[in-house]
């Protein structure tokens, strides 16, 4: 994974395909400020990825897009509608799911997805296909008459996912989406906001820097209430750098003279990072080690650029 | 959208037990007091009875079922608001396309829809006595008007206090406590001087009595109709500013 051109800023005046556009948002919580200027744009059929340690301001940054929260200052418009001043205009076009999915336990499937479409104001004639779609599209199809309080996690984050796509925003909110979700049902996910944002725009928050890598086009990284990043990613052909650990009695010098190998580092412990060519493999990097007579014990693709960047960022190199 | 609002307060009411708990308790303690009433009254002459059977019924019967609506109304309103805040399922009206003033109306319609059949317990229970005695059913329907618009008044009181906190135990305690001033603060006008009547006014049951004495008075029915305004606004404003903190 790669980093393309920096993102569009929110300043910059709104293009036609803009769907989303964040500018100087602020938000204080007493004396302690949670967000400080952040400018966001987010364009029709993007995937915006925000990440950031716990408290960085992802999940109140998302809502207040949301229109949970009110900004202390700045400004965010939604399909060009201010959100403050017609917030219900606004949110027609918003799918929100908060950390937690908004469920209510006592309802069955059927019945909390008729309620969301009713207070999404979708006409009732659309409910009863709107409802099915919903259920199709996250694997709910045979639960329509289960007790929500009786579903488990997974089933419960599909169901939030539901209420969110059930009326066919333009600006999907998730945060945290895959919590609880185990892998297949996160694969599943993965390619639902892939499908879903062929025709809306997506922003979700994640701890997880692989979830962003594999699902987004952009990142944002967010850190004590501010971004600190904001790049496009493009899928990059192959790692280039290695991590690498030799016998203790190895001639870590000989590393240099192998084949596509550009650079060595000794990072502590009897451990290198190697930077190979473009042409360079890790078959061709593990041959070159055992060929020259060297001990590897381990051999590791380097941190991505974006976990290098998000670790730089928050001032926690990993060295180890 | 106030109806579907009102409608899911109703649904989950209905499948939840605490309705179906506080309605049979409600009518065990009635129908034991109804009984007393009943029992009590016939083993009086004519000469010992101070007034007809039908005042002796609703000042007791409606009374007491005043007290239990003012039990259940926190109690019911708990869930409305507060447990949402709580559980975070609030936060799917707050994303949606809904103005916070159709939601606090929704939520207080499902609130009376749910509390209207324990304020006709009373009147259900007088039905046993049709044909046998002699009732004034003009009375006794001014009698349920008014224990009807008290409990409306302390669901309204209810939701405000389910709305303070995100904690259900702590709203069902607000509610309590400010039902417990608002019948209380009449009696402050006998510590001092007899004249001070503001406090008097203040008060519902002061205003309940009228009712369950059979006469259906303007002032009265303005007390509970602007008590439950001015908290279903006060509701309001607190949703408003749960957005800004």
């Amino acid at each position: 994974m790669e980093f393309g051109k920096p993102a569009r800023s929110g300043y910059l005046p709104l293009l036609m395909d803009t769907l989303v556009r964040v500018t100087d948002l602020s938000r204080r919580f007493g004396s302690q400020q949670a967000l400080s200027d952040v400018n966001l744009c987010l364009d029709r059929g993007e995937v915006l990825g925000l990440l950031g340690p716990n408290g960085a301001g992802k999940t109140t940054c998302l809502r207040i897009l949301s229109g949970m929260l009110a900004p202390s200052r700045g400004r965010i418009e939604i399909q060009g509608i201010d959100l403050a001043r017609k917030p219900l205009q606004a949110k027609r076009h918003l799918g929100y799911l908060p950390e937690r999915p908004p469920l209510h336990p006592e309802l069955r499937v059927d019945e909390y997805l008729t309620f969301c479409a009713r207070i999404h104001r979708l006409p009732s004639r659309r409910i009863p296909e709107s409802v099915a779609e919903a259920k199709r599209r996250c694997g709910l199809e045979n639960s329509g008459q289960r007790l929500i309080a009786k579903l488990s996690k997974g089933f419960r984050q599909r169901l939030g996912i539901a209420q969110a796509i059930l009326h066919r925003p333009k600006l999907l909110i998730l945060d945290e989406p895959t919590e609880g979700l185990d892998p297949f049902q996160m694969r599943e996910l993965r390619a639902l906001i892939r499908s879903l944002a062929e025709e809306c725009g997506v922003i979700l928050s994640s701890h997880l820097l692989g979830e962003v890598q594999a699902v987004c086009d952009r990142a944002v990284i967010m850190h004590q209430g501010r971004v600190r990043f904001d790049a496009r990613l493009q899928p990059s052909s192959q790692c280039s750098q290695w991590r690498i650990r030799l016998t203790p009695t190895s001639d870590a010098g000989v590393l240099v003279t192998l084949p596509h190998v550009l650079s060595s580092e000794a990072i502590g412990g009897d451990r290198y990072l190697v930077e190979l060519d473009e042409l360079g493999t890790a078959a061709d990097l593990s041959r070159g080690i055992v060929m020259a007579g060297l001990g590897l014990l381990e051999l590791l693709p380097e941190h991505s650029d974006l976990e290098r960047v998000f670790f730089d960022l928050i001032g926690v190199e990993d060295r180890t | 959208m106030i109806g579907a609002i009102a409608g899911r307060e109703i649904r989950s009411g209905l499948v939840t037990p605490l309705i179906w708990v506080l309605l049979g308790a409600g009518q065990v303690v009635l129908a034991w007091i109804y009984l007393k009433v009943v029992e009590d009254f016939s083993g009086l002459s004519a000469d010992e009875r101070v007034g007809s059977l039908t005042q002796e019924l609703a000042l007791n019967l409606f009374g007491f079922a005043a007290v239990i609506a003012l039990l259940a109304a926190p109690l019911l309103a708990m869930r409305s608001l507060s447990a949402e805040l709580r559980e975070g399922s609030f936060d799917l009206l707050g994303s949606a396309p809904v103005r916070l003033g159709e939601v606090v109306i929704g939520k207080f319609l499902g609130l009376i829809l749910l509390i209207t059949p324990l304020c006709l317990l009373p009147a259900a229970n007088l039905l046993m006595l049709s044909g046998i005695a002699d009732l004034d059913p003009g009375h006794l329907a001014a009698a349920t008007l008014g224990l009807w618009l008290a409990a409306v008044m302390f669901c309204a009181i209810g939701l405000y206090g389910s709305s303070l906190s995100s904690q259900p135990g702590a709203s069902v305690l607000i509610g309590f406590g400010l039902l417990l001033l608002l019948s209380i603060v009449g009696r402050a006008d006998s510590i001092g001087d007899m004249s001070l009547s503001l406090f008097d006014w203040l008060s519902w049951n002061e205003h309940l009595l009228w009712f369950l004495l059979g006469a259906v008075r303007m002032s009265d029915l303005g007390y509970f109709v602007l008590f439950t305004l001015f908290f279903l606004a006060l509701t309001h404003r607190r949703l408003i500013n749960r957005r800004l903190q």
